[in-house]
């Protein structure tokens, strides 16, 4: 079922280039075929010599000239045209993928896909490059080509065309077999391959405690890996010795020249064959087995390729956010109230993390989550943020559906400073004017100024043109600055904040709760709050337990009524030492 | 090449490999003979001697027979070669691991490890049987090449015709191919990188509202990889053809003069034929000589990173020295600066007492961690000296320093084991009741209780199973384990929740106990509760002293605690009102801060 669902995935991503590529296949097995060239005109060129005919010889040299040219020129836009069609095929396909990581809910991207991303749009499309730049050929010319030297060489003579054929047959079939009864231990070798990664990494990375804490032990789980893997491979490999000699053996030039010769010698000597046959098969039974090579290796190839196309296909398929047409796209109205309805979420794995939450957010107040680690705080803060839909109920803004606004419009209007921060690889400048590109030069400054970045920004090597990664390199909490100076400047209304990620760095905490005030300042703010002291002043705070809201109130109310708020609390008072 | 490749050869491998290489050799040639011998056992039966033809089927049946005993011994013999190699660049690349100074670790090449060590050994491994192609490809043609113009010098030549034309298109096409293929490779890289930002900063760029242009960069790096993909295919074109189409020209030259001399008599027909059979076998091998080209390169490259590697000089140390006498620690104008990089510590001056624990403060980047790797001996200072227990680190052995350092640093590393084998890590002779004592003492055993298979549960690769705070615990309980006098941690910055805050602070406190203890403090109390506090500014320290004592002098770490007592006491407003910080005294514990 995976596997037919695989194929299926290289097939359909492979559509787009079918012809072209087929038509290079076509191209290709036809050059193989007249890879026989030199041999054939050299056998006829003997036998005219030979039987003192006297028929002409050169016109026979300058058809071989001729074909060899055309075989070349074949060959060369077999590849061209191959080759073209899979990096035209690369490029469609990244853009394909491109499309859908626009397309996918925001929720997607939490935990870190980066590199599952880079391996899929990178790595597994350039997977498909044998499937699709040489495998129809190879495997063309591998059939077409020996299809028409064995042809030609029962022609000329089926004794000795036998002969030739059981040798490589035979070669050919303990290299089939050895693929077989290799499938065991090349299984021990990929384990020991991955344990001897691993060991490496935990070598590496842990190395300051391997040191310190082993002293001159060495690292014994990398020396234990490595002797395993040496062993593995070279039990695995010494199956193969004897075997695979014997094939080489049988298919060296050596061997088949002697066996033709030895043969054809008895049948001239016996007169039932002409010494002249014997030219064609010492020319064209040596390479006949290297010809059969890609067949060999096309199965290795072909799991690869799927394998990397089923990855594609998987990402391809996955679901994406909802999108609303423009033309029934709802605007966002007046006042700015968000309203959270009977606000229901659950994973696909049916763990209901939010049931049931209700509440209003007026506008310009500020609002805070509070609860235990997996009461929902976060998963409600990124509803609002829509990086993914609602289960049942609905969230609203300003009386519009979230799913019914428009992604850019709903996004002019919510921001969120929710996960780590990033910094594209461009101008410090144009980071901050992400929202507006076409922001003033004292309007980018006026909000860096605001988030308490100004200054650093300046000492930069090239100040506000300074790139970020490249000559910009700037600590944990320099970076939320700048992720704050640009909310600050994408000017929305509404703000989703995670108080965590807003302190990761204790370093510089106090200017970035400077830039925080700015930010503040006369919008809506819904805050995840873990710090309870830091939200005493809020307007509204939100406890939640388990998905359901059980209380909601100021600080003083809360803790009047001492229920679960009062509890922690009191908790993280006393926690503290 | 083989010098390279030759100084990574195992030292007793050295006559085995000549003895392999020699019977390559030997098969090489004896494939070469075969054909030789061809010639006049095809003349004598194209001209219907088939008796004379008979008695060189003797000499050919030989060379096929000593070819299939050659294939059986390169089989095992170059399997046997290659599986010593390798063990023994494991040996060498796991001990050089061990020896190399730990600053090291922190540069980038640390990242190619595992690539070096699965990759680059195995294709090193490979040259035995690289080689051996290699050495068919050459010798092979090169004897058909002698029996040719031996037969016949113009003929020979007419075949020869092929090797200049074959030598410079491989040049040629190599140069053409290099130079495109360096673009695409480097246009693949930058597209990879964008893909990457793409992807991380989804959220980010779909909060700018402006989903299109978001992709602008993006799209450019994938048309830019397009583009770089078309050139290099038409770049590498005449790399590819050239070498063929010298072949074949090679070919045309060869028949041409056969059929010249023969319809001119210079030689009988039969001759010529079997001369042509055998200019053809001498062209067939120079195709391989082509695929092998890149190899080699590559084999080349491994070599040299592997090289590289094994070249980096450990940080001198003697091989006996003094015992460390007590658990102090001194800096003396101790300046360092990052291979290329600015000074950052500029002569720092600090003396950390035994038994006492000092704080470190200071903003981010004034050189705090690289005070800890320093008396670790991470790197060497440029000037000055680091002394542990009197003595001058370069004068200790990395055994005997270590031995007396236990570091919890922010980014603990644990083991893929269990939570047991993680604590005993510190000190392998340890009793099993010692073990549970230090992970009782570092709050471990309610982690225990927690997880599904309890002292057995083992904690995933890097530790990753357990939270921040739970393997910040593990690693204090493997440094109680070891029980080292000198113990030095980096306090986390990220945020953990109540219980386990108060859990790390617990564990914390114990191991300071009766320790020499020098922390990158982050948090207030750690900070306040220090025997002294250094404070770190432009890479020196500016002040050391006591909390109480350093706020009287109202300098910088006044100024410091000031900034951080208004954080402490930061509250956001509701309404859209200005936040108003709370400000501390000195005289005023942080913890009593809060309301």
């Amino acid at each position: 079922m995976a596997a037919d669902l695989a194929v299926a995935d290289l097939a359909e991503l492979r559509r787009p280039v079918r012809g072209r590529v087929t038509v290079a296949a076509g191209l290709q097995a036809l050059a193989a075929a007249l890879a026989v060239t030199p041999a054939v005109v050299l056998v006829e060129i003997a036998r005219r010599l030979l039987n003192g005919s006297g028929q002409p010889v050169w016109p026979l040299a300058w058809v071989a000239v001729g074909l060899l040219v055309a075989r070349f020129a074949l060959y060369a836009s077999a590849s061209l045209l191959s080759h073209l069609a899979d990096a035209d095929l690369a490029y469609l396909l990244r853009r394909r993928l491109t499309d859908q990581l626009s397309a996918l809910p925001l929720s997607w991207f939490a935990g870190g896909v980066s590199a599952q991303v880079r391996t899929t749009a990178q790595d597994d499309v350039a997977t498909l490059h044998h499937a699709v730049a040489h495998a129809r050929g190879d495997l063309a010319a591998a059939v077409a080509g020996p299809a028409v030297v064995v042809g030609y060489l029962l022609w000329v003579d089926w004794s000795l065309a036998l002969v030739t054929v059981a040798l490589v047959g035979a070669a050919q079939a303990i290299r089939m077999r050895l693929k077989v009864r290799a499938t065991d231990e090349v299984g021990r070798v990929a384990a020991a391959g991955a344990e001897l990664t691993a060991a490496v990494l935990e070598t590496v990375r842990g190395i300051s405690v391997v040191k310190a804490f082993a002293g001159g032990r060495g690292a014994p789980r990398f020396t234990a890996a490595a002797a395993e893997y040496v062993d593995a491979d070279e039990r695995a490999q010494r199956i193969f010795v004897r075997p695979r000699a014997v094939a080489r053996a049988t298919v060296a030039p050596a061997t088949v020249v002697c066996a033709v010769t030895a043969a054809g010698t008895g049948l001239v000597a016996a007169g039932w064959s002409d010494p002249v046959n014997l030219v064609a098969f010492a020319l064209l039974g040596v390479g006949l087995f290297e010809q059969l090579t890609p067949i060999y290796l096309a199965q290795d190839l072909r799991v690869r390729s799927r394998t990397a196309a089923r990855r594609i296909g998987d990402l391809l398929r996955e679901p994406r956010q909802a999108t609303v047409e423009p033309a029934r796209a709802r605007a966002v109205g007046e006042p700015l109230t968000v309203e959270f309805d009977d606000v229901h979420f659950g994973y696909q794995d049916a763990h209901r993390v939010l049931r049931g939450v209700t509440a209003t957010l007026a506008p310009g107040t500020v609002t805070a989550l509070v609860g235990p680690s997996g009461a929902g705080k976060s998963t409600l803060a990124m509803l609002l943020a829509r990086f993914a839909d609602v289960g049942e109920g609905a969230i609203r803004l300003g009386g519009a559906d979230l799913r019914d606004i428009d992604r850019d419009d709903l996004y002019r209007h919510v921001g969120f400073l929710l996960q780590d921060v990033v910094l594209l690889r461009r101008s410090i400048r144009d980071n901050i004017a992400l929202a507006d590109p076409a922001a003033t030069e004292d309007a980018v400054r006026a909000a860096a100024r605001a988030a308490a970045v100004d200054d650093r920004i300046l000492a930069l090597p090239r100040g506000y043109d300074s790139v970020a990664g490249e000559d910009a390199h700037l600590s944990g909490g320099e970076a939320q600055r700048v992720a704050i100076a640009r909310t600050l400047l994408a000017g929305t209304p509404i703000v989703v904040l995670d108080e965590a990620t807003a302190f990761a760095d204790p370093d510089s905490e106090a200017a970035i709760q400077d830039a925080l005030a700015a930010l503040a300042a006369g919008r809506t703010l819904l805050v995840i709050a873990h710090r309870l002291y830091t939200i005493t002043e809020a307007d509204q705070i939100l406890v939640l337990d388990d998905g359901r809201l059980v209380e909601r109130g100021r600080h003083d109310e809360l803790l009047a009524a001492d229920g679960r708020y009062a509890q922690l609390w009191h908790a993280q008072q006393g926690g503290r030492p | 090449m083989t010098g390279r490749l030759g100084a990574l050869l195992p030292a007793g491998q050295r006559r085995p490999l000549v003895r392999y290489l020699a019977a390559v050799a030997g098969y090489a040639v004896g494939e070469g003979v075969a054909f030789g011998v061809l010639v006049p056992l095809l003349t004598a039966l194209l001209e219907g001697r088939a008796a004379d033809a008979a008695w060189w089927l003797i000499p050919l049946t030989a060379a096929a027979g000593a070819g299939w005993v050659a294939h059986y011994y390169m089989g095992s013999g170059s399997l046997r070669l290659s599986s010593a190699w390798r063990a023994d660049l494991y040996a060498r690349v796991g001990d050089q691991l061990l020896t190399l100074p730990l600053g090291w670790f922190d540069g980038p090449r640390a990242g190619q490890v595992p690539q070096l060590i699965i990759g680059d050994v195995t294709r090193v491994a490979h040259t035995v049987f690289l080689a051996q192609a290699l050495i068919s490809a050459v010798l092979t043609p090169a004897t058909i090449a002698v029996f040719l113009l031996g037969f016949d010098w113009r003929v020979g030549l007419a075949a020869l015709l092929a090797v200049p034309v074959v030598l410079v298109a491989l040049s040629v096409g190599r140069r053409l191919t290099e130079r495109t293929e360096a673009a695409h490779h480097a246009a693949t890289a930058e597209a990879g990188s964008r893909l990457v930002e793409f992807a991380g900063a989804q959220p980010t760029l779909r909060a700018t509202g402006q989903t299109a242009a978001g992709r602008a960069a993006l799209d450019e790096a994938l048309a830019g990889q397009h583009r770089a993909a078309r050139r290099e295919i038409l770049g590498s074109l005449p790399g590819e053809y050239l070498g063929e189409l010298g072949i074949q020209l090679a070919f045309t030259a060869l028949l041409l003069t056969g059929l010249g001399l023969a319809t001119h008599d210079q030689l009988g027909p039969a001759r010529m034929i079997a001369l042509v059979v055998l200019g053809i076998s001498l062209l067939r091998p120079l195709d391989a000589i082509v695929g092998l080209g890149g190899a080699l390169r590559a084999t080349q490259a491994s070599a040299q990173r592997i090289e590289e590697l094994l070249a980096v000089a450990p940080l001198p140390e003697p091989a006996a020295g003094p015992r460390i006498g007590h658990a102090g620690i001194e800096l003396v104008d101790a300046r360092f600066a990052y291979p290329g990089g600015p000074e950052v510590l500029t002569g720092v001056t600090l003396t950390i007492p035994a038994g006492r624990t000092t704080a470190l403060v200071g903003a981010s980047g004034s050189g705090k961690t690289t005070v800890t790797k320093l008396i670790a001996r991470f790197h060497d200072v440029d000037s000055g000296s680091v002394r542990v227990g009197g003595v001058d680190v370069r004068e200790l052995t990395s055994g005997e320093l270590l031995g007396h350092l236990a570091l919890v640093f922010q980014d603990v590393y644990l083991f893929d084991g269990t939570v047991e084998d993680n604590i005993r890590f510190g000190n392998p002779d340890a009793t099993p009741e010692q073990v549970r004592d230090a992970a009782r003492r570092a709050q471990v055993d309610s982690i225990v209780a927690r997880l599904p298979d309890g002292w057995a549960s083992r904690v995933g690769e890097g530790g990753r199973l357990l939270s921040g705070g739970e393997r910040q615990r593990v690693a204090i309980a493997r440094a109680l384990c070891k029980d080292a006098p000198i113990v030095l941690l980096d306090e986390a910055t990220a945020s953990l929740d109540t219980e386990n805050e108060a859990a790390v602070h617990a564990a914390l406190a114990e191991l300071a106990a009766h320790r020499t203890v020098l922390v990158i403090a982050h948090r207030l109390d750690t900070i306040i509760r220090a025997d002294q506090i250094a404070v770190l500014d432009g890479g020196r320290v500016v002040e050391c002293g006591p909390h109480a004592e350093l706020l009287a002098r109202d300098g910088r770490y006044a100024a410091f605690w000031r900034e951080r007592g208004r954080a402490r006491g930061w509250r956001l407003l509701g309404g859209g009102k200005a936040p108003v910080g709370k400000e501390l005294t000195g005289r005023e514990p942080a913890h009593q801060a809060s309301p």
